[in-house]
């Protein structure tokens, strides 16, 4: 078992802990447990987790600030726990470094899910990125910059390609709107979000079978988007 | 400067009614002079005491004993033989000079204290009025700032004071003066404390041009901050009432909610005890269908409370005013694309037609909360219309501002209640027809309104429709245009 991905939740309430661990176990993660801000830094420093399961509202300190605290020393992964309407600390937990979220309740299929997205990145930081990102009938060739649905290309402008690949380079992750903007259009532009909507919309209306339902990028509310892979 | 005026104007005053007096005296000795004959000394006597007494009535005591003096001397010089002289023969004539000189003083004496007492009689009344006209501008003033002004204007008027300023202390600490000028640099004259039962709530304070104050003054401005200090804790008794007249009410609000909530809540927690515990118990086999279907059970259910729960927030977000949207310009058919892509499997029933036209600017909005909104009323017309039936979602530019449409072919809502099925917990058929909290249209209204919208629902020919009309305007700014950029890589 010492191979199996280890996996640090830091929630307070009992009871969280006990049904994501016993899912988790179950599974064939090795899991750890902290119900403290300080508690789960120096479990995360002693342990070095692959992945960190922090819930936003612990007793000691704000879930923002150790996540903050976490990304001074290390890359690992990220997830939020958090209740619904609060978007603000969701994106301020993102923008300090924190890979993903999820909101209370969740079901467990969607954990699992972002657990291992949440892998896959954690190896392709440490080995070689996927250069070409495959969804469906699209394909984006990263080092060619080329993007297909099945065999016809699908011409795209310089912002809607830069846009596309930097999503499809985080696929899987929420990408927060300033995230965005400040990768894509540069920091002045940080504030536009209507930028972003547009540019958004045109690219939907290139990729997707149906724009009003989007499938490869879809529409994280209030945070961001997320680009959903194959892989 | 104004006081030496005013002072040398009543001494001239004062000294002219002592002149008033003499000339007076000269002229009725004039008459009596050349009535000599046909009248007797001790007649003379007794008439001279009728103007004595008129002088001192009107002009105090002061001329009334100046005259009695200057009578007496006259009357012995013009009446009493030998004639011309001061002297006094006759001993009668003695007699007559000495009683007529006390008679004389008695009466003005006399008249003169009725005239002081009259005069305080008439300050008190006027002190009284002004007491009874104060207190009845004080009557039914709830505002802290209203007691201020009128008690302040009150002040200035009787006292006839340069500056008056009221100071009121207590939770909100708050000032008032008259003129509404600068106050002089100079420390007040006169300074009354607004003392009640309950302890000091401020302070009256007065400037005043002549340096003086009669002690009448200053007892009449403690009585005023003393009526003032009644209003004070009058007004302040009363906002304490309404308070708490409106906690009453939001308690009983509240034990409202919590019986509807908790017979809502309790409808979804039922299903999944059942089920877990049928689960539990090992009385469903694995393979069974049934144990299936009783976990879909369990997570539906857990799904519902979810959004309960959600609703309930979102209310007393609304309630408490909390609920600020945070506004970007968004594209209104990407926030209802993402909320009929999540509703999709609660929607199969039913036939969805979105038509928000391109050219539709961006619209200011809070998207999560305009998610809430068009969730709220779509699902709101899954309910209640039969399956198969269109809904349909439309959006219009107006103006400046966007109308949106959302329509069901759902049974028609009498007119007498189309306004009120915003409201809390507010249904028209029976509660238990239809599982949801009664919050979802009063959500709707609370974000459109925060939104500076306007929320109303209206029966159309084949069924209902819920309109809102939201600015595109955003703190005066309209929706930015942006270039396309065209460039192909």
């Amino acid at each position: 078992m010492n191979n199996a991905p280890q996996i640090l939740v830091i929630d307070d309430e009992p009871q969280i802990q006990r049904a994501i661990r016993t899912i988790l176990t179950e599974k064939g993660f090795g899991v750890t447990t902290a119900s403290h801000g300080e508690e789960g830094l120096t479990l995360a420093a002693a342990n070095e987790p692959d992945i960190v399961i922090l819930d936003l509202g612990l007793p000691d300190m704000d879930g923002v600030e150790v996540c903050a605290r976490l990304r001074e020393w290390t890359q690992c992964p990220i997830i939020i726990l958090s209740v619904r309407d609060s978007e603000r600390d969701k994106v301020a937990a993102l923008d300090k470094g924190a890979d993903d979220y999820l909101t209370k309740p969740f079901g467990i299929e969607e954990l699992l899910a972002r657990v291992r997205v949440a892998l896959r990145h954690s190896t392709n930081r440490q080995g070689a990125q996927n250069k070409v990102i495959k969804a469906g009938a699209l394909t984006i060739d990263l080092v060619w910059h080329i993007v297909k649905r099945g065999e016809d290309e699908i011409k795209l402008t310089g912002t809607e390609y830069k846009l596309l690949a930097y999503l499809a380079a985080n696929h899987g992750r929420v990408l927060t709107h300033q995230n965005i903007l400040i990768q894509v259009w540069g920091p002045a532009d940080a504030d536009h979000t209507e930028y972003l909507r547009v540019y958004m919309r045109q690219l939907r209306k290139k990729l997707e079978i149906d724009p009003e339902r989007p499938q490869y990028i879809l529409t994280e509310p209030g945070i961001g988007y997320r680009f959903i892979s194959d892989g | 400067m104004k006081s030496a005026v005013m002072r040398i104007s009543s001494l001239i005053s004062r000294s002219g009614q002592y002149l008033l007096a003499i000339v007076l005296i000269a002229s009725i000795t004039a008459i009596f002079f050349g009535l000599q004959d046909m009248l007797d000394t001790t007649l003379i006597a007794l008439l001279y005491l009728i103007p004595l007494g008129l002088i001192t009535a009107y002009w105090g005591l002061g001329p009334g004993i100046t005259g009695a003096l200057i009578t007496f001397l006259t009357l012995n010089y013009f009446f009493i033989p030998p004639y011309y002289t001061l002297a006094v023969h006759r001993p009668t004539d003695v007699v007559i000079l000495v009683i007529f000189l006390v008679v004389a003083v008695v009466i003005s004496q006399l008249v003169g204290r009725m005239q002081a007492s009259l005069i305080a009689a008439t300050a008190r009344e006027r002190e009284a009025t002004q007491l009874y006209e104060l207190s009845i501008a004080l009557t039914g003033l709830h505002s802290e700032y209203a007691i201020a002004q009128i008690l302040a204007k009150q002040v200035q008027e009787v006292s006839q004071g340069e500056y008056v300023e009221v100071n009121i202390t207590g939770t909100e600490s708050l000032s008032f003066h008259l003129p509404e000028i600068k106050l002089p640099a100079r420390a007040p004259e006169l300074i009354a404390p607004i003392q009640a039962a309950r302890g000091v709530h401020g302070e009256i304070l007065l400037w005043k041009s002549t340096p003086v104050i009669a002690s009448g003054e200053k007892r009449l401005l403690e009585t005023f901050a003393s009526q003032g200090a009644l209003a004070l804790e009058r007004a302040r008794l009363s906002q304490a009432e309404s308070r708490a007249r409106v906690l009453e009410e939001s308690d009983h609000l509240k034990s409202i909610l919590l019986s509807s909530v908790s017979h809502e809540l309790r409808t979804p927690l039922s299903t999944i005890k059942a089920a877990a515990s049928s689960l539990r118990g090992n009385e469903v086999s694995w393979n069974s269908p049934a144990r299936v279907e009783l976990v879909a059970a369990i997570d539906d259910e857990a799904d519902h409370l979810n959004m309960l729960v959600g609703n309930l927030l979102d209310m007393s977000r609304i309630e408490s005013g909390a609920l600020k949207p945070k506004r970007e310009w968004n594209i209104l058919s990407e926030i209802v694309g993402s909320v009929l892509a999540r509703m999709r499997h609660s929607a199969d029933e039913h036939k969805l037609e979105i038509d928000i036209p391109e050219t539709l600017p961006f619209v200011p909005v809070d998207y999560v909360q305009m998610e809430q909104v068009f969730t709220n009323l779509v699902s709101n017309s899954l309910k209640y219309a039969p399956s198969n039936t269109l809904i349909r979602i439309r959006a219009n530019m107006e103006g400046d501002t966007v109308h949106v449409q959302v329509s069901n072919q759902g049974p028609h809502v009498p007119p007498e209640h189309l306004e009120r099925i915003f409201d809390k917990f507010y249904r028209i058929t029976a509660a238990d027809r239809v599982t949801g909290t009664g919050l979802g249209l009063s959500i709707c209204k609370g974000i459109i309104e925060a939104h500076g919208g306007r929320i109303w629902a209206e029966n159309i020919p084949d069924g209902l429709a819920f309109n809102f009309i939201l600015p595109l305007t955003w703190d005066g700014a309209h929706p930015p245009q942006l270039p396309m950029d065209t460039e192909i890589e």
